[in-house]
């Protein structure tokens, strides 16, 4: 098992924002975290990446144990994050951004190669290299962030929202890059609010309401589960 | 924080009569000169406080102020022959108006850093002091004012001047402690916290800024003048060093800068251990104390020493037997005073937009709020919910569109404008000015809310202690927000904003973080709000309670409005379940 | 006003906005990207000054020596200030406290040792000048100038153009995103830290070569330096020495056109008519 998240407690000053979150995902897998707004998905990425330091549990890498490692760290375990809003270096160029997702050690020799594997999946990146990040569409920023965190060669990706913000067509393009990557075999941890998306391409799926993960199972099953209707719709 | 002191009015006054008679007494001039030294420094000490202990503007550039009452002194005394005692007031005026010209340019700076205006104020110092050097006023080589003969009321000239300086410490230990119990204070308390929230809650911070600088300058001023009388000899040097800023910082901090008698002991601590350590002839090694002092006390004791002692006295204050608990009764409110006939529209928006940068947040729309009723305003992250809360309460400018309270425009208004109209939000997370007490809080935003039917300070006491009971923190008064609970000061927040009377409340991810018993409570709360007369836009994404609490939703999606209507038929629109949960599932 | 008059000024100008931008580096550098207002860098430039002085004049050792000694020093003591910043976890406005204290402290510290009295710097050079057309162009100031021009350049291509300038330009903006790539903001702070005390020790040396040092000049210098800062732009080593030639320029101009002793001014109205106009520019 890749990833193993145990009873993770994490809160926001004194607010409490997850509660004994428990999920598993396997090497290669595609694993889809949804819920509805403020339920606590957001939080859960940002605590596996290390943006957030959870309070009680643990978060095992390959059985190894970083919740309590210090967050610059993190990366060495093979896990880089796509972060929700992108979060991108925005007053510099995209080849840069780029750079500097593979900035740790272990990622910087095979740089060269990475660059490429990101410009062959994101042609527009390459001709728009020296673009200013901020500068550019939604789309093509989500671009940026998805080859950043691709640049450190993680073996599990994070990303929260990455359909925030973006046009329908937008999005479907970028959910077809998710599943090329996901075939190169990197795992994906995907927290998304747009179900329909996500568990199209999950191999695994678990339900976050109000800080706790309710229910875990086959997308096709959870589909059907009329609680995840009451849980977005409130009907 | 209001100190009472039960039997110390007597003490103080006998003191203080004391001290006057003291140069009557025979004492040797030496001794007056070094309480007047003591005098000096409260008074300059507690004048910084006014704007920057209060405000956290911190300002190095006192000298300034405090130079131009220097020279104001020796120019209409010294050159021009004026009676001194008349300089002193000169003095005072055009120090002020010195701060007020300043505050005019430097407190119109949208988000003015506090680093920044710290460095702008010594940068005027200096500026002051070249203009000093370079013109008439002193031209390099000093200004003498030993032809100036001082009024002695009975006294020898060290006596008078120790007067002076006693009543000018009064004066001004006096006025910081008026304003810190008005409203302005509270005000400058509060925007100290959190100028963003002040502002939103009527505080109108610009105008108080400036008034506090006036004051804090008036009086530094006078501390000038009274200084050249006594000194006799002025130069530039000597009076724009950073001597001032330097003490008065430490000062202040030592002693504690939020409260009125903080800098004056920290005045008078400093002064004293100052004289006890330093002989006359090293100077450079007194400053030199004291700004060691100044790095260690930041480091360690950054409140400083008042706030322990006061802790200690309100200890005292609660050995005292408490009062009668009375059993909490159910606390009805008036509605507020004006609300026209149910099905007038108290909200309209029309074609609102707003663009940040390159980024269309939301895009023409139209919705109107009907008055006593509580519209939800939901939509998936992204949609827009929390711009259109934010441009409502005045927190960012309008793109295009108006928005209108009862058929008057008030887009485009400062944020301390709209809370007068009657329009009060809370925060997903909490903003209660955190060094306030949770009564201080509320009484704040019902000495500054709209439609106010209470004018003086008392009434707002009162006003804030029914709030608290309206929401069941009556025995959370006198506890500082940190000491609370994440509910507790959601609920705190719910006070503040009923407190300002709005006809229009906002809430903004109210439940967010809480249990679902919390939830409940929080629910109940809310109707009771409602019952009130308030009307009630709440953004939420707990569905469930959204349904149960609704009279309409809105749905935003992509920044355009999707739908409106009644709880459960909306969230049945195929349209709506297509934006949530993808159109797959619309059927 | 001649105009070989105003040409001379404005060299005066562009060599003495030379030091403005070299010591409004250091103070830039740690403002924009460590968010630490360090006003100590005036201090310690000037106690590199008097070093300087000292280990010319006593021991006789030239400037370019003295510096291999005082600039590695200060960037220890770069190092042990910023350990105090975290170890306190100081914010941005105290550290503008904190140092301010710490200014003082230097000041009294060089008056002890130095007395308040002039000192003057006797390298040999500062007579010697080179003559263009009728136009003199002191050799030390322009020693300075190339020193303080060649010094930001190098700033801004180590920022701009070598990974590790980037990776601290993307933790000053957002430095939890930066640590999730393995970037170690606070190793690098460190790094910086140090870098900037070290640039304060040039400073000093050059300080001590072209002007008379006295402690109470250092505080004249915190206001027009503060100037250029802010109208440089934060962490922009470029704008600041374009800043300090802008003020250098123009406080030289109104020296010779009006009176010396309306210098102090000019900084601070340039200042000034910036907020005013584009209020946007903190």
């Amino acid at each position: 098992m890749l990833l193993e998240v145990r009873k993770l407690h994490v809160s926001y000053g004194d607010a409490p924002a997850l509660w004994d979150a428990t999920l598993d995902v396997a090497a290669g897998q595609v694993v889809a975290v949804v819920g509805p707004n403020g339920a606590g998905k957001s939080t859960l990425i940002n605590a596996i990446a290390g943006l957030l330091r959870a309070r009680k549990g643990e978060i095992r890498v390959d059985g190894k144990d970083i919740a309590k490692i210090p967050g610059h760290r993190v990366c060495e375990h093979g896990i880089a994050i796509v972060p929700e809003g992108r979060r991108l270096f925005t007053h510099m160029s995209v080849i840069e951004n780029l750079e500097l997702g593979s900035y740790r050690s272990g990622a910087r020799e095979s740089g060269e190669g990475s660059l490429e594997r990101v410009f062959s999946l994101f042609p527009v990146l390459k001709e728009r290299r020296h673009q200013i990040a901020g500068s550019m569409s939604g789309g093509q920023q989500q671009m940026v962030a998805i080859g950043r965190a691709l640049m450190a060669r993680p073996r599990l990706l994070l990303m929260d929202e990455p359909s925030l913000g973006l046009s329908p067509a937008v999005v479907d393009d970028m959910f077809r890059i998710i599943r090329t990557i996901n075939e190169r075999g990197v795992a994906v941890l995907l927290v998304e609010q747009n179900i329909h998306k996500a568990l199209e391409m999950a191999h695994h799926a678990y339900v976050i309401e109000q800080g706790r993960i309710v229910s875990s199972g086959k997308p096709d099953a959870l589909l059907r589960n009329p609680r995840i209707r009451e849980a977005y719709l409130g009907v | 924080m209001a100190l009472t002191f039960q039997r110390a009015p007597a003490a103080i006054a006998a003191a203080v009569a004391g001290l006057i008679a003291l140069p009557y007494t025979g004492v040797a001039d030496f001794y007056l000169s070094y309480l007047y030294v003591v005098f000096f420094w409260i008074a300059l000490a507690t004048s910084w406080g006014i704007l920057s202990g209060y405000s956290g503007y911190w300002s190095f550039g006192h000298a300034a102020f405090f130079g131009a009452g220097v020279y104001t002194a020796a120019t209409l005394a010294g050159k021009w022959g004026l009676p001194f005692l008349l300089t002193v007031p000169a003095a005072a005026a055009i120090a002020a108006a010195l701060a007020l010209g300043i505050g005019l340019v430097v407190f119109r700076i949208k988000s003015l850093r506090a680093e920044f205006f710290a460095l702008l104020t010594l940068s005027v110092t200096y500026v002051l002091a070249a203009v000093v050097s370079n013109t008439p006023l002193d031209g390099g080589g000093g200004v003498y004012l030993s032809n100036v003969s001082i009024p002695q009321f009975g006294t020898t000239v060290p006596g008078a001047i120790y007067l002076l300086g006693l009543a000018l410490a009064l004066a001004a230990l006096a006025v910081s402690r008026r304003i810190l119990r008005s409203r302005v204070g509270a005000g400058l308390l509060a925007l100290h916290d959190d100028e963003d929230v002040a502002e939103v809650k009527g505080v109108p911070t610009l105008h108080y800024k400036l008034a506090a600088f006036a004051v804090s300058s008036a009086i530094a001023g006078a501390a000038g003048a009274i200084q050249a009388g006594y000194l006799g000899y002025v130069t530039v040097g000597e009076t724009f060093s950073i001597t001032v800023p330097l003490y008065v910082v430490l000062m202040s901090i030592l002693g504690g800068a939020r409260h009125w008698s903080g800098p004056a002991i920290g005045a008078t601590l400093i002064t004293v251990a100052l004289s006890l350590f330093v002989g006359g002839g090293h100077a450079e090694l007194g400053r030199a104390g004291v700004a060691l002092a100044l790095v260690v006390v930041i480091l360690v004791l950054p409140q400083g020493i008042a706030p322990s002692l006061l802790a200690r006295w309100g200890r005292r204050k609660s050995a005292a037997p408490a009062a009668v608990q009375e059993p909490p009764k159910v606390v009805v409110m008036k509605p507020p005073a004006v609300h026209g006939a149910t099905g007038q529209p108290l909200l309209v928006c029309r074609g609102v937009a707003k663009s940040f940068g390159g980024i269309r947040a939301l895009q023409g729309v139209h919705l109107q709020v009907e008055e006593g009723e509580i519209l939800a305003l939901v939509g998936p992250n992204g949609s827009g919910k929390s711009t259109l809360i934010n441009m409502i309460s005045g927190h960012f400018p309008l793109s295009a569109g108006a928005i209108e309270l009862a058929g008057a425009r008030v887009d485009g208004l400062a944020p301390h404008e709209i809370a007068r109209r009657g329009i009060a939000r809370t925060y997903q997370i909490p903003r209660l000015f955190d060094h306030l007490t949770v009564l201080e809080n509320v009484r704040l935003c019902a000495f500054f809310g709209g439609a106010r039917e209470t004018s003086g300070e008392g009434d707002a006491e009162a006003l804030a202690r029914r709030w608290l009971a309206f929401t069941g923190l009556e025995a959370k008064a006198d506890s500082m927000p940190p000491a609370l609970n994440l509910h507790e000061r959601k609920f705190v927040e719910f006070a503040r904003a009923l407190a300002a009377r709005p006809r229009l409340l906002l809430l903004d991810e109210v439940l967010c973080g809480l249990t679902p018993t919390e939830v409940d409570q929080a629910i109940a709360m809310i109707r009771k709000i409602r019952a009130g007369g308030t009307t009630i836009v709440f953004v939420e994404h707990l569905m469930r309670a959204v349904v149960a609490l609704a009279d309409r939703i809105a749905v935003l999606d992509q920044g355009a409005l999707l739908a409106l209507g009644p709880p459960r038929e909306t969230m049945q629109d195929p349209r709506v379940v297509g934006a949530y949960l993808g159109t797959a599932h619309a059927a | 006003m001649s105009l070989t008059l105003l040409a001379q000024s404005a060299i005066g100008g562009v060599l003495l906005g030379g030091i403005y931008g070299l010591l409004a580096l250091g103070l830039s550098l740690s403002w924009g990207l460590l968010r630490l207002v360090n006003l100590s860098h005036f201090a310690l430039a000037f106690l590199g000054a008097y070093l300087t002085y000292q280990l010319g004049t006593q021991f006789g050792i030239a400037p370019w020596f003295s510096a291999l000694v005082v600039v590695p020093a200060f960037f220890v003591a770069g190092l042990a200030l910023h350990a105090l910043f975290v170890r306190f976890e100081v914010d941005e406005f105290a550290s503008m406290l904190v140092t301010f204290g710490i200014t003082i402290l230097i000041e009294s510290m060089i008056q002890w040792f130095w007395s308040a009295d002039y000192r003057k710097f006797e390298s040999g050079y500062a007579q010697e000048s080179l003559r263009i057309g009728p136009l003199f162009v002191p050799v030390l100031e322009l020693a300075a100038f190339a020193c303080a021009a060649f010094l930001a350049i190098a700033v801004w291509a180590g920022l701009n153009r070598t990974l590790l300038g980037k990776a601290l330009r993307a933790a000053a903006h957002d430095g939890p995103i930066a640590a999730a790539f393995g970037i170690d903001a606070t190793r690098l702070s460190y790094l910086l830290a140090g870098m900037c005390a070290a640039l304060a020790g040039v400073a000093g040396v050059f300080i001590a070569l072209t002007s008379t040092l006295a402690p109470s000049q250092i505080e004249a210098w915190i206001g027009v330096v503060f100037a250029v800062v802010i109208i440089g732009g934060l962490a922009r080593p470029l704008g600041a020495l374009a800043a300090g030639v802008l003020i250098g320029v123009s406080e030289s101009i109104t020296m010779a056109a009006v009176n010396p002793a309306w210098a102090p001014l000019v900084a601070f109205s340039i200042l000034i008519v910036l907020l005013l106009w584009k209020p946007k520019w903190l």
